[in-house]
């Protein structure tokens, strides 16, 4: 049975290793919850699909977790881009900013 | 006495005056019409030569028609008797005009076959004269005489490679950078025996020997109006060579081709970089942790591409979503991975090409690994060589990966270094890729001062942090602002989902921040406690492995896996032409792509399914009521914000 030993020693192994086939397949569990952990809602606009507001809502929630402590490169990226888009947004705060890209 | 002695050298170079390649048709034998057509032939390939390789090589060269040569040989030259010999059975061909006639051979026809036979081998006595321009001349005077005193330990990094030259071009460090001979990590200067840019090649006699490689490869650069958009690196070699190239010259096509290996499956995967986008390289660095293939790191390059809209600045930075990612990585498609394989180089190591985002995530938040992006010291035409050989490695490359000897941080020196160039990386020899990191900074390669100040590295992204600190930072926030009970992060997510969930009422703002990020981290919890399991029900020897649901899903993942190929592959998808895909080749890569992609789709969907039925109940619920305590939260966020009256999206 080393055929399907070899398929567990990737799919369970591989998930820590810089080798593996493409990023993704090696841990396809928790691939495949993914769609949970980024959380897509039913209406769509522009801004809503920007993929840096998208992948900057965990950045958010840490900024405003820590009051401000913690504030990464995602959650920059994602302040740029709505106030370069958003003729409200460049009034707003960086705080109020972060609670909308939270609550989006 | 510098200058006086150049100008010796160079007076002794340049005599006699009118010194030049002379090609002689021996017609002993040949009708006045079989010598006409001959020395049209000749006549063709002496006007495709550039004026520098026929002044340079001063020989008479005797051109023959020989009845000898085997079969399927166009022609051969022999170098002492400064002779070329063509078969003669492809004159009665060339005499009645059917060698004019389009044939599937790489040069289009027999009469262009014969052509290139004479520029191929011609190539061969140029390369064998051993001519040196005056200024390598002096190098390898001064090269020599240092071997000869420090030996190869002691030599200088301009003389790496240079002291036991005998060919004019075939032995030149830089064209063998640049053909795939590749020098060997740590070794000193020893160059790779085999070439493993294997796909795509014109014609892989190219791949015997350096030799052949540079008299195949010069057919293309004098005849192919293609070759300066196919082999970019390489018909700048030669025009610099030569200070020449052919005035013939097809447009190329705007941007560099690439497959984008990122897991989502609905996007496009061909895709095109823009060089002229590109406004920095990074040298991107996984920190070590500690399962033993990742015990060193991880060495990768980071495309900083602006957005369209954007001039190229630093604030190009913030344009995450447009950040490329190039990654060696062993491909992994049937076999597993074992300490074994890995050790003797059983994967093939290729050049993935990965969204920035997904490569963060996969580090931060699945290995809770940091990163490190310190922004490489090239100028515009380092940059845009570098990118140039990374296409045509991406198209071209598939070499054994060796854990040890060729893992991921020569990998990348060796784009490095036969990409830009650069002088401070000749002699660069590392294979760990902790080491490069510090050894690009000491050569002044690499700026390693924007790691200095950690918050602003953090704000900047020149640094990601492991989820493992930020996770920590939740729970304090939790404990100062809930009355919990719990001590640790580690037991506030062992608790069910369903007493996490309690809290959630009571929570703030603040709190239901943290909580969102802790409730990911328990999901994530309750992953790898499933992949356990499946280790242990699956795995195991006593177990019974012939559980029809395991076998469908093995089957699914190998499928996968087989169809993903490409993805690092991408040469697997086309079968005519060479070197980088131009127009002619591009609707059948779009449309071949995407459907591999589609395929692939279908496949990992299939298998989250089959996987799902091979989790244990429990496991299950507990992973239900996890994504539903996240549902719950993100609904509760969003009542607090526009209780708040806050901006909407």
């Amino acid at each position: 049975m080393r055929f399907s030993l070899s398929l567990v020693i990737l799919m369970l192994v591989c998930s820590g290793a810089q080798a593996r086939s493409l990023a993704g397949t090696s841990d396809m569990l928790l691939r495949a919850t993914d769609r949970s952990l980024n959380f897509t809602s039913d209406t769509t606009t522009s801004i809503r699909d920007m993929k840096l507001i998208q992948a900057a809502r965990d950045d958010a929630a840490s900024f405003i977790a820590s009051d401000g402590a913690i504030r990464t490169v995602q959650l920059e990226a994602a302040l740029q881009s709505l106030r370069e888009q958003l003729p409200e947004a460049r009034e707003a705060t960086d705080a109020a900013l972060a609670q909308a890209i939270l609550a989006h | 006495m510098r200058p006086l002695l150049l100008t010796l050298v160079w007076l002794l170079a340049s005599v006699p005056a009118h010194a030049e390649l002379r090609l002689q048709l021996d017609s002993a034998g040949l009708t006045p019409a079989e010598q006409h057509v001959s020395q049209a032939l000749l006549d063709e390939a002496t006007a495709a030569l550039p004026p520098r390789f026929i002044e340079r090589l001063d020989i008479d060269v005797t051109v023959r028609w020989s009845p000898d040569l085997p079969a399927q040989a166009y022609g051969q030259a022999d170098p002492r008797a400064q002779q070329l010999e063509l078969n003669a059975a492809l004159l009665p061909a060339l005499l009645d005009g059917s060698a004019q006639k389009p044939t599937s051979r790489p040069h289009g026809s027999q009469r262009r076959e014969l052509l290139a036979t004479v520029l191929h081998e011609l190539t061969h006595l140029y390369d064998r004269a051993h001519l040196q321009s005056p200024e390598e001349r002096l190098l390898a005077m001064h090269c020599r005489q240092q071997h000869s005193s420090r030996g190869v330990i002691g030599q200088s990094d301009a003389c790496r490679g240079q002291s036991q030259r005998r060919l004019t071009l075939a032995d030149d460090p830089r064209l063998l950078d640049l053909a795939g001979w590749q020098e060997r990590a740590g070794q000193r200067g020893e160059r790779d025996h085999s070439n493993d840019q294997i796909d795509r090649s014109p014609d892989s006699y190219e791949l015997s020997n350096p030799r052949e490689f540079v008299a195949v490869n010069m057919e293309y650069f004098l005849l192919d109006p293609e070759y300066a958009c196919r082999r970019p690196a390489l018909q700048r070699y030669f025009k610099e060579h030569f200070d020449w190239a052919p005035t013939s010259q097809t447009p190329c096509r705007n941007g560099l081709p690439y497959m984008n290996a990122g897991r989502d499956f609905a996007r496009q995967p061909l895709g095109s970089i823009d060089p002229q986008r590109v406004y920095e390289v990074d040298y991107f660095f996984a920190d070590a942790n500690e399962q033993w293939m990742s015990r060193w790191g991880h060495g990768m390059l980071r495309l900083v591409i602006c957005a369209p809209d954007r001039p190229l600045g630093p604030d190009c930075r913030l344009d995450l979503d447009q950040h490329l990612v190039l990654s060696y990585r062993a491909f992994v498609g049937d076999v597993q991975l074992s300490s074994w394989d890995g050790l003797t180089g059983n994967y093939p190591s290729r050049l993935f090409v990965l969204p920035l985002d997904q490569v963060i995530e996969e580090y931060t938040k699945i290995e809770l690994r940091s990163l490190n992006s310190v922004p490489l010291l090239l100028n515009r035409e380092q940059i845009e060589q570098l990118l140039q050989q990374t296409a045509q490695l991406h198209w071209s490359y598939d070499g054994g990966y060796y854990f040890f000897s060729n893992n991921c941080a020569g990998e990348t020196l060796k784009l490095l270094r036969s990409g830009t160039n650069h002088p401070q990386l000749r002699s660069l020899d590392t294979i760990l890729p902790n080491g490069l990191q510090a050894m690009l900074g000491t050569r002044g390669v690499a700026d390693l001062s924007v790691l200095d100040d950690r918050q602003q590295a953090l704000r900047l992204g020149y640094r990601f942090d492991s989820f493992r600190e930020r996770y920590q930072a939740m729970f304090q926030v939790l404990q100062e602002r809930l009355p919990i009970p719990q001590g640790s992060v580690e037991e506030w997510l062992d608790l069910p989902a369903s007493q996490r969930r309690l809290w959630f009422a009571q929570a703030d703002l603040r709190s239901n921040a943290a909580l969102l990020l802790l409730e990911q981290a328990a999901l994530r919890r309750q992953l790898l406690l499933a992949q356990d399991e499946l280790k242990r029900n699956y795995l195991n020897p006593s177990a019974a492995t012939e559980n029809a649901a395991w076998e469908q899903a093995s089957q699914t993942l190998q499928n996968l896996l087989g169809e993903s190929g490409f993805l690092s592959r991408p040469a697997q998808l086309l079968d005519s032409g060479y070197g980088l895909p131009q127009d002619s080749e591009w609707q059948t890569l779009a449309t071949q792509s995407d459907s591999h992609q589609r395929q692939l789709r279908l496949l990992s969907e299939q298998l989250e399914e089959q996987i799902r039925l091979l989790l244990e109940p429990a496991r299950l619920a507990e992973l239900e009521s996890g994504k539903a305590n996240l549902q719950q939260l993100n609904t509760r966020l969003r009542e607090q914000h526009k209780a708040s009256g806050g901006l909407t999206l």
